[in-house]
């Protein structure tokens, strides 16, 4: 298990024991997480689990996949140099503590 | 392992007719007793819990959208990109994916739609009785549209009349040859119109999807620039449209709920509830890649699946009284725009035309709307569905 930090737009922060393997966003959705919506279940189809990676992991979570920026580009808030669709970030032990930050809106 | 596993259960009772004039009894039972289902006057295998329709949705490959074999072909006179999977749906999706973003919507398509959603409800006589069905859910739906596709010179009827046709001629799964003359007939018009409005987006481009789509810097193919056009011609009126009526008639019939929901201007979440009630497009097919399993019964390769979202967002294990429309659930994870790759491309702009600009607008202007007798408003659909009248009284 990994802990994930989300913060919210107004600063709530929820830390989760995410299982390895399975996404930011889907450890999100499955726990209930406000803020992150997931609506196309994964699928870089709908832009709603938009995330702003914290600066301090922004080097840790990897690149964008292809596609993801185009998607990210269609997001209902700002598309920022931290932006990642959490959809595309596998959560894995090297990410514990990830701390992740959301936007005020998702659509 | 599946010859150890029964196929699903066969159905030879429930008619297409029961499905188009009620089905939401039909799903309840199904929901308890026969979650997987082969409902033979459909031809499909029913799949009427959430986690199942979820399942099969966010899995292209094993549940395809490929069928090149649908009366959609002949209807549109192209291999759409609703019925293709992988690369080849991603670019012909994404070609258009500009004109509907959230930046461009906020930029380009809200001012102007609150100035025609202003025009459209400002028409409408005050003290009178109306059918907001036919007078403004379906104009403003099929004026929204041709904009934003870039084709708006076509009328209101136009929009309307294509989009019926296309629709009967993709769901002509008898192949009688009467919707196809149809579809000949206006897929010649609607080309037209768009080869001449591709010349002048090439000279002067805008934020439309057809602009998008031919200026790009790799366009796709001019033949399925058609076919997109054609696609949300076809699947995006009707959806707006139904929404509308269909929330417009939740919130008179709870008179509670509606005047808290004035007070509150919550427009977000009446929409969200609205579509998950009575969702717009009820049912989706699924191509089977391979031999498989749900819920323990066989699903052979070659099976068609169909998903039915209208059952999935009134399943009992996510909802409390589904039946109700309530707008002040506390959770609403809804499929009334699908999931996975094909999840609907206008869902942001579903969500801001009719919850941020159309429901404000219209109880702005009349907040004392009434529907005298809800009986005689009429439900139609098996694919799609909602109300097909909506006699109002408005003030």
């Amino acid at each position: 298990m990994t802990k994930i930090v989300y913060v919210a737009a107004d600063g709530t922060r929820t830390e989760i024991e995410a299982e390895d393997g399975t996404s930011v966003m889907q450890a999100a959705v499955s726990n209930d997480v406000e803020g992150i919506v997931g609506e196309c279940g994964g699928s870089m189809a709908c832009a709603t689990c938009h995330v702003y990676v914290d600066d301090a992991w922004a080097g840790k979570v990897g690149e964008r996949n292809p596609g993801e920026e185009d998607m990210l580009d269609c997001a209902a808030s700002e598309m920022k140099p931290t932006s990642r669709l959490s959809c595309q970030i596998k959560v894995a032990p090297e990410l514990d503590g990830l701390v992740v930050h959301m936007p005020e809106a998702q659509f | 392992m599946l010859k150890t596993l029964d196929r699903a259960p066969l159905d030879e009772i429930i008619t297409f007719d029961q499905l188009v004039l009620d089905p939401y009894p039909i799903y309840k039972r199904l929901r308890a007793e026969a979650p997987v289902l082969r409902v033979k006057s459909v031809g499909r295998t029913f799949l009427t819990k959430a986690a199942d329709t979820k399942r099969v949705k966010d899995d292209p490959v094993l549940f395809s959208s490929n069928d090149p074999n649908t009366p959609m072909q002949p209807a549109y006179r192209a291999h759409t990109l609703m019925r293709k999977d992988g690369p080849e749906h991603l670019a012909e999706r994404m070609a258009m994916a500009p004109a509907y973003s959230p930046k461009t919507i906020s930029n380009v398509w809200a001012p102007l739609y609150k100035e025609l959603a202003e025009e459209y409800v400002g028409r409408l006589p005050r003290g009178e009785a109306v059918d907001l069905y036919a007078d403004l859910c379906g104009p403003i739906a099929a004026r929204i549209l041709a904009h934003i596709l870039g084709i708006p010179e076509a009328t209101d009827k136009e929009m309307q009349d294509w989009s019926q046709i296309l629709i009967d001629g993709a769901g002509n799964f008898a192949w009688r040859p009467e919707p196809f003359a149809r579809t000949d007939l206006i897929n010649d018009v609607i080309d037209r119109q768009v080869d001449r409005m591709a010349e002048r987006l090439k000279a002067e481009p805008d934020s439309s999807a057809l602009s998008f789509m031919i200026n790009a810097d790799n366009p796709i193919p001019m033949s399925q620039v058609y076919s997109n056009i054609k696609i949300a011609i076809g699947g995006g009126i009707n959806e707006p449209r139904d929404a509308l009526a269909t929330i417009v008639y939740g919130l008179l019939t709870e008179p509670e709920q509606f005047e808290e929901v004035k007070r509150q201007e919550n427009w977000g979440a009446v929409f969200e509830e609205g579509v998950r009630w009575v969702a717009p497009i009820q049912a989706s097919s699924r191509l089977v890649t391979e031999d498989t399993e749900i819920r323990g019964f066989a699903i052979p390769k070659g099976d068609v699946v169909m998903t039915i979202q209208a059952s999935a967002n009134h399943d009992e294990e996510l909802y409390d009284h589904p039946e109700r429309f309530d707008v002040f659930r506390k959770k609403n994870p809804h499929q009334a725009f699908g999931s996975g790759p094909h999840h609907c491309a206008g869902a942001h702009i579903a969500r801001r035309t009719v919850g941020q600009i159309m429901l404000p607008v219209l109880f702005d202007r009349f907040p004392s709307m009434t529907l005298p007798d809800p009986s005689v408003v009429q439900w139609r659909g098996f694919g799609f569905r909602g109300p097909i009248n909506l006699p109002v009284v408005l003030n």
